[in-house]
């Protein structure tokens, strides 16, 4: 028997269900002078806004006990620049290229939908509802349902492909953001962004990142993102796509038997860039060992007491 | 632009320098042929103390049998696990990374400053100039550190035939005082010679590097650090400023810039 990768979430076919996350794969470019980008699920681009951004001044990344704390503050091209320098790229990979999107305001939103979702090469359109890193924008919308349902319905008029609303998990209760999103009409949800962090040096007494704070991500946060995922998987009738922490096939097939259908792979890229690839034939021996031949079978498969 | 390899290689020697450096040769990695003198390589180590790669600086390597060379000093914690490493153990390397060096020009005199454990890429910087035929007496090696056993590999610098110029801020070894001294000395008195400057070490000394070129209208490069999750382009997170503005990535554009391009 061959175990069969391919997943289908709202009519996309991906080769696989292993994603990179958005901002930790750039635009695709590095990544692919180690191996070629046709062996991932999707490519998640880094969040692009309107304008360009340089983001924070550094330092603005941290090690912190198995992850990291990162305060980038969505530096990106900005959208002319993507599209004009990044596209033609990202239009040769054979891979399913997911463009990630984050503004100020609604209309930024609405805009940058309205500019990228036609674009040939663009598969799904991913909104950050949810950076901790900007002082404007992001979190705000992602933290609160009701922006959250306005912003998703608002992007998902204008929007010519899947829309995926990516949530935060720096919320009470992200379920009540995860129906809000459903309600608004977000074909898929994914998530857990980032969790806001802090760490402060003894020795000079300031904050280690210049944002003071910044957003923890890496194995910390799995059992964190795995129970959100869970809680929203219960709560919606959305395709899910796990984030969070995944540095091996068990982290994936663990978010799968909660209800995930996909995943992405954040900061793990970091310090093992080839990990989507392990992932891939590690899902095939742990398929071939449980006698699976399709990988949506395990999809909700999760024996709860 | 280097195309970069992930692959496990193992410990093959190892060389205890003293005072807490260390030689490290790994192989055999399929990277090395692609190394260049400015390089570096992201080392995974395998421990749950740190989960960041560390980045060090290729300072040989011999590509007849795929291996190459680093040397560190224990400071923190990922050089403390590397510190224990022993033989034909397995290590994770990501590379070459990064840029390199450019050469001088023919007439110049290529002055290297290297300011403690700044001293592995412009080891291997100075040996590839040598082998490649340029003349060993128009490179300058000002080497500094804070007493004699942070002067390490002095037989090897002595091979090349090169000027050496060891500095101690304790006079321990070689002239007494700041190497920056040393080289703004010779930048003075030194004629209308061309000189290109070549630096790597700590980050006042690069700084007094970048004022010396400026001031003194000499050319150079200097090879920066900075904490790196990535090490290859992807997280953003490794960078420094610009004079002109704008943020540069230390592991992709750098690391080494130069005299002038970075706000130190
Ligand atoms: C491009 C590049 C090339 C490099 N090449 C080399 C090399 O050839 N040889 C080498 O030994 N290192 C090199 N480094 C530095 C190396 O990557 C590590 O940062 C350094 O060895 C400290 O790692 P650690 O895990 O032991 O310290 P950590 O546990 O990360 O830090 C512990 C403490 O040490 C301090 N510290 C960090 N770095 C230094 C330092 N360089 N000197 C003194 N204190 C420090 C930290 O501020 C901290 O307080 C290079 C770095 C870069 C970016
Ligand atoms: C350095 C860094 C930059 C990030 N940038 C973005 C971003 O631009 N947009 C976004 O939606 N998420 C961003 N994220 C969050 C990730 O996409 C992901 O949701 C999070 O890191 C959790 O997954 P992980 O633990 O696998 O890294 C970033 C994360 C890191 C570590
Ligand atoms: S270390 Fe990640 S961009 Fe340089």
């Amino acid at each position: 028997m061959k175990p069969d990768l391919k997943v289908t979430i709202a009519g996309v076919d991906f080769a696989n269900p292993i994603m990179t996350a958005s901002g930790c794969s750039g635009y695709g470019e590095e990544l692919s002078g180690l191996y070629p980008l046709s062996k991932l699920g999707a490519l998640l681009t880094k969040t692009i806004t309107p304008e360009p951004r340089e983001g924070h001044p550094p330092p603005r990344t941290a090690e912190t006990a198995s992850g990291m704390l990162n305060a980038i503050g969505l530096a990106n091209v900005g959208v002319d620049r993507f599209i004009e320098e990044k596209v033609p790229f990202l239009r040769k990979q054979k891979t399913k290229i997911i463009v990630n999107v984050g503004g100020r305001t609604v209309d930024e939103y609405v805009t940058l939908c309205d500019r990228l979702s036609g674009l040939d090469c663009v598969d799904m359109i991913e909104l950050n509802l949810g950076c901790p890193n900007v002082d404007e924008g992001g979190m705000q919308f992602g933290s609160d349902p009701a922006m959250t349902e306005r912003t998703v319905r608002e992007a998902k008029q204008v929007c010519r492909c899947p829309l995926i609303a990516k949530l935060t998990p720096n919320v009470t209760d992200i379920t009540a953001t995860a129906r809000a999103a459903e309600q608004g009409g977000a074909d898929v949800l994914s998530l857990i962004n980032s969790l806001v962090g802090m760490a402060v040096d003894v020795q000079t007494w300031r904050p280690v990142l210049t944002y003071n704070r910044g957003g923890l991500t890496g194995p910390a946060i799995k059992p964190v993102a795995l129970a959100q995922v869970d809680a929203v998987c219960n709560a919606v009738n959305l395709p899910v796509i796990g984030i969070g922490g995944i540095a091996d096939f068990r982290d994936v097939v663990e978010f799968l038997l909660v209800g995930a259908s996909a995943v992405q792979i954040g900061t793990t890229l970091f310090v093992e860039p080839d990990a989507p690839l392990k992932i891939v034939n590690g899902l095939k021996q742990y398929m071939k060992e449980k006698n699976i031949s399709q990988v949506s079978d395990l999809v909700g498969r999760v024996r709860k007491y | 632009m280097t195309k970069p390899v992930c692959a496990d290689a193992f410990l093959i020697r190892q060389r205890n320098l003293k005072n807490d450096y260390y030689s490290y040769t790994f192989g055999p990695f399929p990277g090395v042929e692609q190394c260049r003198p400015g390089n570096f390589v992201h080392l995974r180590l395998p421990s749950s103390d740190v989960y960041f790669r560390r980045a060090m600086s290729v300072t040989s390597v011999d590509k007849k049998n795929r291996e190459l060379e680093i040397l560190f000093r224990v400071v923190g914690r990922g050089t403390s696990i590397l510190a224990r490493y022993q033989k034909n153990d397995p290590i994770g390397i990501l590379g070459p990374l990064g840029n390199s060096f450019s050469k001088p020009r023919k007439k110049e005199i290529a002055a290297i400053v290297a300011g403690g454990v700044g001293f592995p890429p412009l080891a291997y910087f100075a040996e590839h100039l040598v082998n490649g035929g340029f003349d060993p007496k128009r490179i300058l090696f000002f080497y500094g550190g804070k007493s004699a056993s942070d002067i390490i590999e002095r037989g090897r610098i002595k091979k090349m035939g090169v000027r050496f110029h060891p500095m101690t801020d304790d006079g321990s070894f070689g002239r007494k005082g700041l190497i920056t001294q040393g080289v703004e000395e010779f930048l003075r008195d030194g004629g209308n010679q061309r000189v290109r400057m070549y630096a790597c070490g700590p980050e006042a000394m690069l700084r007094a590097v970048d004022d010396l070129g400026l001031k003194y209208r000499v050319p150079g490069e200097l090879s920066l650090e900075a904490p790196m999750p990535c090490g290859i382009g992807v997280c953003l997170g490794c960078i420094v400023t610009l004079r002109k503005g704008g943020y540069a990535r230390v592991c992709h554009e750098g690391p080494v810039f130069k005299i002038g391009e970075v706000l130190l």
